[in-house]
């Protein structure tokens, strides 16, 4: 038997929190391995020991890193865990390898005092070694820990409230962001290449039991990790109206990096989000200028509600401007509160963007009315619920008639369903 | 099309003009199955002629003047002309259809000067019309000429960026706002509103901070309005210093009830709940918001609302126009009254159906026009059921009436009377020698026609 390609390393997280069910995955690929335990060695890498500034998602990234090529080649699975720990099961014949990508993690972190304290106490720590055949049991038992842990840590970060941000990262206390910070950041943007924070998430098809159909991929600037390389001590949610002012700075770089001729992240079906500013500017009709004809209308602009609702007259000229041009328009940021005062079709869009949220169980919308038939006048197929990090959200959205998906959620359908075409031990969600 | 003579324009050796001069006289000697169009951008509203505009409507054409061997020119003024050969006639209707419609917004694609003649394009076949066009051309060049002559006019205030911000909101921090603080009265002139028992009265003052004042104060060079999001972010802080300033009023007469103007996270700050604790409470208060608050925040803003209701304060939405009233259901704002601001364009004959029924919505009660600067915005609210006004004729209204009764008017004019009726401190309120009747409501007559409430 042929160890199926990474499941969990292909779902890298794009938030702070790195994906929920990692352990699930974990712990349902060892409980098959229970048949083919011979070769095989497992090893965690505790970078859930270092200080968190050298454990923060970049850092967990370019570890992650360290093993493509392993993955690549089939010779082992790599789990990144909740906690920042990596777990890698491989087969024997690729330990040379795996011993090589520790000497370069060890180095990358060598300045850590979790490591310097290893090489004083000639103790290893940082590591943990698992003969799969041998300690198939104690591998087991790890595993379960580690779905629990993660679960009671789920539990204590949901908090109550809902925002209506783009990007809710954990609050650590962290400073609010002032107009000289933006300053900084902006500047620290203006030549920055952030090809390695653009990230892909997609629009998914969810029907019944039926495996998902990728409709769309939408491109964005991780913001998590952003505020972490730039200002990792700034909460950019807590001034709004300065984050979005950010984000026109952001459309540029990343109009920027899609005109980038050797950049491939515009083949298929894609969405990005824009201010409706931008869509006037010399960077999208440049940007424009490289699309071709028939790609146009299989481009999705995702607009924000309050940037389309602060100058109406200018969002509709841009609008008719994108769509005369054959983009479609799709306004994002919508939750529950704010469903009831739009309305997709009177604004003339092709799409609505709703953000899960627990509160949305109810079925119902704040003035009491169904969900199901603001649904059933918007458009089931128009009709996108974002931001699904549960089953609950799926099963919520199809309850009132939704069929497209987005979310963490709905990327762990989709890799599990990719790794069950390759005959692998995936399993759709039960 | 390769021409972009607007480049040569910062470089003085040629305006756009006479490069289009050059290129008009060259294209003489054969004029057979060549037109020219020129688009009058420049008669487009400021609002509708801003540089994303021109620039993606010169987008619009570029592909078709290129593939018709032409040449496209953004003229000084922001007027766009180009010329094409032999153009398939279908396909240049389409794109001056589609870029009309772009324009749609605008009175300009709309209008036509009585003669039939089109305001917003002028086609110009110049196997027939070519010296009619050339004339035009070096008329545009004089204009242009003389345009580039005129004294520079005095440099517009920047725009804010980040940077600037920070050293505004300092500034801010430390000055006493009373005297930018200005106030304005709201009337029912009775009708449709059941609180006013068909009697004309002023049923509110809004208390706000004059943003042209402030600025000339605390940042002369710059355009505290020049981005949108820099300017919310700001108001948060101009909430505080209206709060502060609002808490040493000192009126001889408090009006019948108290609006002012804040932000929706300003609502939960601890210096609204000092404003709350230290106002005189037998005055009705009403806070106003814009719309695009509830948005950025429903869910605190819903919880504001409660929060407001149950204390028996009045919340507000202004700042509401025609494209706000069709493009949301705002009446689920739930909230006690709606400030539509008025402008000559709701009168306009084309403005049709959308903007009648989003304000049959609306409950005529919970209506008030604002901006109301003439009487002719007067008569249209009535017209439309509107029985509550704000704004500068109004203002000038209650002036009038004050004068007509007070014993020291003779002093004084009636545009002196409405100034120092705006301010609530300074040397203006100063000016005034009967304190007790520029606070006090006039009481007011009923309007002399009260035209039918129904639309027509």
């Amino acid at each position: 038997m042929s160890i199926p390609p990474s499941i969990a390393s292909k779902a890298i997280p794009s938030h702070s929190q790195p994906l929920p069910s990692t352990e699930n995955l974990l712990l349902d690929y060892i409980h098959k391995l229970e048949r083919h335990r011979h070769g095989r060695s497992a090893v965690r890498i505790r970078l859930s020991l270092l200080q968190p500034n050298n454990r923060r998602d970049h850092h967990v990234r370019a570890a992650l890193s360290t093993f493509d090529n392993l993955v690549r080649r089939l010779k082992g699975q790599v789990f990144a865990l909740s906690n920042s720990d990596i777990m890698v099961i491989f087969k024997d014949i690729a330990l040379d390898e795996i011993q090589a990508a520790l000497i370069k993690l060890r180095f990358l972190f060598d300045d850590d005092p979790a490591l310097m304290h290893e090489a004083e106490e000639g103790r290893e720590q940082f590591v943990e070694w698992f003969v799969v055949d041998r300690d198939y049991q104690s591998l087991l038992r790890l595993a379960q820990s580690l779905v629990n842990d993660d679960i009671e840590r789920r539990t204590l970060d949901t908090r109550p409230g809902g925002t209506d941000s783009p990007a809710a990262p954990r609050e650590k206390r962290r400073a609010p962001l002032t107009p000289v910070l933006l300053a900084k950041m902006q500047q620290a943007l203006a030549g920055a290449d952030l090809a390695n924070m653009m990230r892909r998430q997609a629009i998914c098809a969810l029907v019944g039991q039926a495996p998902p159909q990728p409709l769309f991929y939408e491109l964005f600037i991780s913001i998590t990790e952003l505020q972490e390389t730039l200002l990792p001590n700034v909460s950019l949610e807590s001034s709004p109206w300065l984050f979005q002012l950010l984000t026109e700075t952001l459309d540029h770089r990343v109009l920027a990096l899609l005109n980038r001729h050797d950049d491939r992240s515009l083949s298929g079906d894609v969405s990005i989000n824009l201010n409706v500013q931008t869509l006037l500017s010399p960077d999208f009709l440049t940007f424009d200028d490289g699309i071709k004809a028939n790609q146009r209308g299989t481009i999705v602009i995702e607009l924000q509600k309050v940037d389309i609702f602060a100058d109406l007259n200018a969002f509709l000229f841009a609008r008719d401007f994108a769509r005369e041009r054959g983009y479609r328009i799709c306004i994002d940021g919508v939750t529950i509160d704010s469903l009831p005062f739009i309305e997709r079709g009177r604004l003339g869009l092709d799409l609505l963007k709703l953000s899960w949220d627990p509160s949305l169980v109810g079925g119902t919308l704040p003035d009491g009315s169904p969900l199901a038939d603001y649904v059933r006048k918007c458009g089931a197929s128009r009709t996108i619920l974002c931001r699904c990090d549960s089953e609950n959200a799926i099963s919520l959205g199809q309850s009132v008639g939704i069929t497209l998906f987005q979310g963490r959620f709905v990327e762990q359908c989709l890799a599990a369903d990719q790794h069950r075409l390759r005959g692998g031990i995936g399993r759709r969600r039960s | 099309m390769s021409a972009s003579p607007r480049d040569q324009v910062g470089a003085e050796i040629a305006t756009p003009e006479n490069v289009l001069l050059d290129a008009t006289e060259r294209v003489g000697k054969i004029r057979d199955g060549r037109f020219a169009v020129h688009l009058h951008l420049s008669r487009l509203k400021p609002q509708n002629r801003q540089e994303g505009n021109l620039r993606v409507a010169g987008r619009m054409l570029e592909p078709m003047v290129s593939a018709y061997h032409g040449q496209i020119f953004r003229l000084t003024n922001d007027d766009i002309v180009f010329m094409v050969l032999h153009p398939n006639p279908v396909d240049l209707r389409d794109h001056l259809h589609r870029l009309r419609g772009l324009f749609a917004k605008d009175p300009l694609t709309q209008d036509d000067s009585g003669d039939g003649a089109d305001l917003f394009c002028t086609l110009y076949d110049l196997a027939f019309d070519y010296d009619i066009f050339l004339a035009l051309v070096q008329e545009c060049l004089k204009a242009a000429k003389i345009r580039l002559r005129a004294p520079p006019t005095p440099p517009e205030p920047k725009p804010l960026d980040a940077t600037s911000l920070a050293m505004v909101l300092e500034r801010l921090g430390m000055i006493d706002a009373s005297p930018f603080v200005r106030r304005q009265s709201a009337i029912s002139l009775g009708g449709a509103n059941p609180v006013a028992n068909a009697q004309p009265a002023v049923i509110f003052q809004e208390f706000f901070v004059s943003l042209a004042d402030l600025q000339k104060a605390v940042a002369p060079d710059f355009n505290l309005q020049s981005n949108r999001w820099i300017f919310h972010h700001l108001s948060t802080t101009l909430d505080q210093r209206l709060l502060a300033a609002m808490q040493t009023l000192s009126l001889s007469a408090m009006p019948p009830s108290l609006h002012i103007n804040l932000t929706l996270p300003s609502l939960s700050d601890p210096s609204f709940a000092a404003f709350e604790a230290n106002r005189d409470q037998r005055i009705p208060l009403g806070v106003e918001l814009r719309i695009l608050d509830v948005l950025a925040d429903s869910r605190a803003f819903s919880a504001t609302r409660e929060t407001l209701r149950a204390k028996g304060i009045k919340l507000v939405i202004d700042g509401l126009d025609e494209s706000t009233l069709r493009f949301m259901d705002v009446g689920r704002t739930g909230a006690d009254l709606y400030k539509l601001d008025w402008t000559p364009e709701l009168a306009q004959p084309t403005r049709g159906d959308g903007l009648m029924n989003a304000l049959k919505e609306i409950d005529p009660a919970r209506l008030l026009l604002a901006r109301c600067d003439s009487e002719t915005a007067i008569a249209w609210g009535m017209n439309h059921g509107i029985s509550q006004f704000q704004g500068r004729y109004v203002e000038a209204m209650l002036a009038a009436t004050t004068m007509a009764v007070c014993e020291k008017a003779r002093a004084c004019s009636l545009a002196q009377c409405t100034q120092r009726h705006g301010v609530i401190i300074g040397p203006l309120r100063g000016e005034c020698g009967n304190h007790l009747r520029l606070d006090t409501a006039p009481a007011l007559s009923a309007p002399r026609s009260a035209p039918n409430r129904t639309t027509p």
